[in-house]
């Protein structure tokens, strides 16, 4: 592996006396299509500690959806393993709970707060259905949802939505919350106020999430760290700081020569990537 | 060949204060007739009250036998004279209980093939086989079979039924459960549905518009079935007790043997009327309370 290490964006936290939350090693993961067996992720390895904000970046291709899949437990690796608190990962589990893209991940005969209770109810979170109401309550009001409690999905617009499938992800306090490029599917502006909120929810409680995006701003921005992955098939390319980048400075000198960095870092060898038909799964 | 034009370049404004709207009303009500005329019931009761006339003026004018095609008033007439006095709800009360009982068991069977269907890859190779060869047969082409296998009885006519209701029942349903979304199913994983809490929970939810669509087909195929059935031999089913015997396609068969043309078509007025209850009161019911609130009508 030709992991880079950088301190380019400033000092480091120490990480010395801290374990990682999750320990993703050499992990070889690989799907089926029709006619191919596609490899789409090679010997990627990568440690993601408490209250990171840990952003999988790459274009399509590089296998940063089938990773944060192979983390969920949908997908078993065929070489490496992948650990969460230094258990291997076999299942899909409450433990880490999983945002999609798509708005249908919202079960569209539950309201907004069912979608949530049920969750809480069947992820073992409450055993109590008072308990899960209150829950869900405090984490509608937390997404700035209030009054939509009672609505059903297909009333909400798409920001509400990804709102919706945030608050039911982070209701279930899971150890690591996997968001699958969350806000890929909004308007521009609608993203950019849910990468705000996002990074006000996490300033509340400093929950860990693994972000995957393919858009190298919105990864400076929402990332803590970044781990950069090349494509056909994904291997680290790099893991950058990103701690100091927000909002706030988007545009700016530091902003702007990381993300060129980044952005010869994944088209440098542009010319290299061969025309492989993957059905392109991320 | 023209020029290109170039970009007209023109000074920006910014309104300084848009103030508020002085044409016309933003939301006015709509008056009482465009109400009413833009009502869904009113709409279709006009066409059937035109029907209705239509029918009357014609049986009237142009003299036809009454044995052709009796007037509307005189069908009116047959249609209260067979409820009061023939126990023509109590036919239709027969009808409606073979009806059940094979719309049932055909759910049943439908329930166990699909879920064959949904487990293992040999379920689903003989539901779609057995689909593709059967759904084409009319039900009622296989009345002379039954006849012969279960004798002249209510079973015979339950076995037409099970056939009319179990191929779009499970057809829906096994499509339905197919095309349940890859995100939902992993949510559904995500947090901890297994084995048969992951079907009841998720699965069956999730398909339930195509599900549903499979209930209301087989419940409409059911019903021409059995009035067809009840046409050839209805008479056996029989409950002499009560005096009244037969369903509602029985009393349709006799009323034409005995020439009471105008009670033929009460009769075939009652299977319309149930047909159209069941579909829109019970299903639409159904539908609005679930697939509709939902915002999930079938694809």
């Amino acid at each position: 592996m030709d992991t880079k290490n950088s301190t380019a964006a400033g000092s480091t936290p120490a990480v010395a006396d801290t374990k990682p939350i999750l320990e993703v090693d050499g992990v070889t993961l690989q799907y089926k299509t029709k006619e191919h067996l596609i490899t789409a992720t090679y010997r990627v390895g990568f440690d993601v500690y408490p209250a990171d904000r840990f952003v999988l970046l790459g274009p399509s291709g590089c296998g940063k959806s089938t990773l944060l899949k192979g983390i969920a437990g949908y997908m078993k690796p065929v070489e490496g393993a992948i650990r969460l608190k230094g258990r291997e990962i076999s299942d899909p589990g409450p433990d880490r709970v999983m945002v999609f893209q798509e708005f249908d991940q919202l079960l569209p005969w539950k309201t907004v707060k069912q979608n949530i209770t049920f969750a809480l109810r069947n992820g073992g979170k409450s055993d109590n259905a008072a308990e899960a109401d209150d829950i869900a309550m405090e984490y509608i009001q937390k997404v700035k949802l209030s009054g939509f409690e009672d609505t059903y999905p297909h009333m909400l617009s798409g920001g509400m939505k990804q709102r919706v499938a945030i608050a039911r992800g982070m209701a279930m306090e899971p150890d690591v919350l996997l968001m699958d490029e969350p806000f890929a599917a909004l308007d521009a502006l609608t993203r950019l106020q849910m990468q705000k909120e996002l990074l006000q929810l996490w300033e509340d409680t400093h929950f860990t999430v693994l972000f995957v995006t393919h858009s190298i701003e919105e990864a400076l921005i929402v990332g803590s760290r970044i781990l950069v992955l090349s494509p056909h098939p994904g291997q680290v390319k790099a893991e950058l700081n990103a701690f100091d980048l927000n909002h706030e400075n988007v545009g700016t000198k530091e902003f702007v020569e990381v993300q060129q960095r980044i952005h010869d870092m994944l088209f440098a060898d542009r010319i290299l990537e061969d025309e492989i038909q993957t059905g392109d799964k991320g | 060949m023209d020029k290109i034009p170039d970009v007209l370049v023109r000074p920006e404004f910014e309104a300084s204060d848009i103030g508020k709207a002085s044409t016309a009303d933003v939301a006015r009500k709509l008056t009482l007739i465009e109400r009413i005329s833009d009502m869904h019931s009113v709409r279709k009761l006009s066409i059937l009250v035109i029907v209705v006339i239509v029918w009357e003026v014609y049986s009237r004018l142009s003299g036809v036998s009454e044995l052709i095609l009796p007037k509307f008033s005189a069908t009116a007439l047959a249609l209260a004279d067979a409820v009061f006095s023939e126990q023509l709800l109590y036919m239709v009360w027969n009808s409606i209980t073979v009806l059940i009982s094979g719309y049932a068991i055909g759910i049943v069977i439908a329930t166990l093939l699909t879920t064959a269907a949904a487990t293992t890859r040999f379920g689903s190779d003989i539901l779609s086989t057995l689909t593709a060869m059967l759904n084409p047969l009319p039900a009622i082409a296989l009345l002379p079979l039954a006849l012969l296998w279960f004798g002249l009885g209510a079973d015979a006519i339950i076995f037409t039924l099970l056939h009319s209701v179990i191929w779009p029942v499970a057809l829906n349903a096994h499509v339905g459960f197919m095309s349940v979304s890859e995100t939902q199913r992993m949510v559904g994983r995500n947090y901890g549905l297994r084995g048969i809490v992951y079907v009841v929970k998720l699965l069956i939810p999730a398909a339930f518009p195509q599900i549903l669509m499979g209930l209301k087909i087989g419940w409409s195929y059911a019903w021409r079935t059995l009035i067809a059935a009840e046409l050839v031999f209805g008479g056996s089913i029989s409950d002499t007790s009560e005096g009244a015997s037969g369903g509602l396609g029985w009393f349709i068969f006799v009323s034409q043997m005995d020439l009471r043309i105008a009670y033929v078509f009460a009769g075939l007025f009652m299977v319309i009327l149930v047909g159209v209850v069941v579909e829109t009161v019970v299903f639409n019911k159904i539908e609005s309370l679930t697939v509709r609130k939902w915002g999930m009508q079938a694809r």
